[in-house]
């Protein structure tokens, strides 16, 4: 397959998700309800508890992380939701099409997004707690948002291998499952407050260490010896288990006729 | 030149997570198809038409046996096989809000088509499937023979050599079921496109397919030319009498006479041999006082032979 080709499959999808999400005012709604519901209550819990202004950075730093990611993780979870829902998958699938293509796509859609999201959170951070997130400078700030994005490609690839796996049915646990992960990244707190059993698995998710990172140069001592390389290297290695989970999900598929059953 | 040459195909599903449950949709089927022809699949509801097209398109790995399409192993070579065929399912399913240029442009471009190939590629389905007036439309504000055209459109953006209709006349009133097969005869007649299509109309099998092969349960029973199939079956021919008054008994025992049953006023016997039996039948209705109103004389139509083989 040539690159011409492999670069219009993937356009082809960015093109797909993109005029999906444009023609749905309930998307949008989706995209900025609770990514400001979260911005505000932890914004005035914050004020309300009378952290200092470090703290309450610190929090919201893991709020808006928690938008990012998820908006950016449903977009690649419409990877195969769109069809699994409108009943497609087969005539995608009858393409030659490979799963790169879906996934690399809707992330594209899904980076965009949530930078608007993120744009939008900050500016509210700024005008209601006065929250500066350039504070650490551009590219701080571009590496934190790189390992937001890393971590919501490996979740919606994941959410989209088990919804393959076990059918749309499995779609509330494929999200749950995947969510429960997040949680455990320190999104409120820092992993030292956590029990050892439970610090060990929030150290095998990518997103603490991006956390870890950034929050650094608000006045928090970092946790880790090397954040980012650390974050880095888990990253790519949980998109390749993820990718490597969602092929062979695919192909099971299409040898239990799930792929069929799933367009009926 | 074959373009399906398919050997012993087996398929089994399991499903059921406690309760294992297993469906043997395929049975050992055998079934090839010369290029440039249209063949129709038939059989009853559950006889695996749908799981052998699927097989045949790639879309489900069989369990057992060797199915080469276009010359390519379809299991070891589906990504250049799926370049080069398409699929066409009774109940089309797209992407609701995307409008139907947008749809047959989507796919086109996974076929590697872009810029102007791309558009004059969309122009040219949009005009064949007489979709013109809705091209701007969201695909779920559209009628079924609508939806219906818009799967024909996109199943031909890659210029298949093969193609795979699953019931592609389902669900659409008459007048533009005559028009997908117009289009589909046209397909074949003009691009030399190989068709396997299913079919629960007897009418649009006789009407399009060069060969038909019959299935059931997983296996294919019978295979031919419907002219083959109605002599294999040997049905004999149908005598249709109008007659006052409209029922005779003795009629169903007359010799040579196979069956005889009531349709909408006309008794309707099948006899082995219509230029015998048809005179000796008139002359003991008369010598019996009957008097007969009308009377055709007509082949068994493939529906029958449907009927007697889904027996
Ligand atoms: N994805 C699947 N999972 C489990 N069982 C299946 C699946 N697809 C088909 N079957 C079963 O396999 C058998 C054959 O089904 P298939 O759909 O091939 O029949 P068909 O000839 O196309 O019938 P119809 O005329 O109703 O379309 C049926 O018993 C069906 O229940
Ligand atoms: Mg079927």
């Amino acid at each position: 397959m040539s690159w011409r080709n492999e670069l219009l499959a993937v356009w082809a999808v960015t093109l797909r998700n993109a005029l999906m999400g444009a023609r749905n005012v309930f998307f949008f709604f989706e995209l900025l309800f609770w990514p400001i519901v979260g911005v505000l209550s932890i914004g005035l819990m914050s004020r309300f508890l009378e952290l200092t202004a470090a703290q309450a950075s610190f929090v919201l730093v893991g709020t808006i992380a928690l938008s990012v990611v998820n908006v950016c993780q449903l977009e690649v979870a419409y990877a195969v939701l769109l069809d699994v829902w409108s009943k497609s998958l087969k005539h995608q699938f009858l393409a030659p099409i490979g799963i790169r293509h879906l996934t690399l796509g809707s992330w594209i859609v899904g980076m965009v997004r949530s930078l608007a999201v993120f744009v939008l959170l900050a500016a509210l951070g700024r005008w209601a707690f006065g929250f500066r997130v350039l504070q650490p400078g551009w590219l701080a700030l571009a590496t934190f948002l790189l390992g937001c994005f890393l971590t919501a490609w490996v979740v919606g690839v994941a959410v989209c291998a088990l919804i393959t796996l076990f059918g749309n049915r499995a779609e509330a646990f494929a999200w749950a499952s995947v969510n429960m992960v997040l949680v455990l990244a320190g999104i409120y707190y820092p992993i030292s407050v956590l029990p050892d059993s439970i610090a060990v698995l929030a150290r095998a998710v990518p997103l603490t260490y991006f956390l870890d990172a950034y929050r650094a140069h608000y006045g928090f001592e970092s946790e880790f010896r090397a954040p980012i390389a650390t974050g880095l290297a888990l990253s790519a290695f949980y998109a390749a288990l993820a990718h490597w989970a969602f092929l062979a999900a695919i192909r099971r598929a299409r040898r239990t006729g799930l792929l069929l059953k799933m367009s009926e | 030149m074959l373009a399906i040459d398919a050997h012993d195909v087996e398929k089994t599903f399991r499903s059921g997570w406690l309760h294992r449950r297993e469906t043997a949709a395929l049975r050992g089927v055998s079934l090839t198809v010369a290029r440039g022809a249209i063949v129709g699949v038939l059989g009853p509801n559950g006889a695996g038409k749908t799981t052998l097209l699927s097989i045949l398109a790639t879309l489900l790995t069989p369990d057992r046996g060797r199915v080469t399409v276009l010359g390519h192993d379809v299991v070891r070579e589906a990504g250049a096989l799926r370049r080069r065929l398409n699929m066409v399912s009774g109940r089309p399913s797209f992407l609701w809000s995307l409008r139907v240029g947008e749809i047959v442009a989507f796919y086109g471009r996974l076929y590697g088509l872009s810029g102007r190939a791309l558009r004059r590629r969309v122009d040219a389905l949009i005009e064949l499937c007489e979709l013109e007036p809705y091209r701007r439309a969201p695909y779920s504000d559209l009628s079924t023979g609508l939806k219906q055209r818009v799967a024909l459109a996109k199943s031909l953006v890659n210029e298949p050599e093969l193609l795979f209709l699953d019931e592609p006349t389902l669900g659409l009133d008459p007048d533009i079921a005559a028009r997908v097969r117009a289009h589909i005869a046209r397909l074949r007649r003009e691009q030399g496109i190989t068709i396997v299509l299913t079919t629960h109309y007897m009418r649009e099998a006789d009407e399009l397919c060069d060969e038909i092969a019959f299935i059931k349960a997983g296996r294919i029973l019978a295979r031919g030319t419907s002219g083959e199939l109605k002599r294999q079956i040997r049905l004999g021919e149908v005598v249709a009498l109008k007659l006052d008054p409209p029922r005779v008994p003795w009629l169903a025992d007359s010799p040579g006479t196979l069956r005889c049953v009531e349709v909408d006023g006309w008794v309707e016997c099948t006899v082995d041999d219509a230029e015998k039996r048809l005179p000796e039948l008139l002359r003991a209705l008369h010598a019996d006082g009957v008097v007969i109103r009308n009377v055709q004389v007509r082949e068994p139509e493939l529906e029958e032979v449907f009927v007697e083989l889904a027996k």
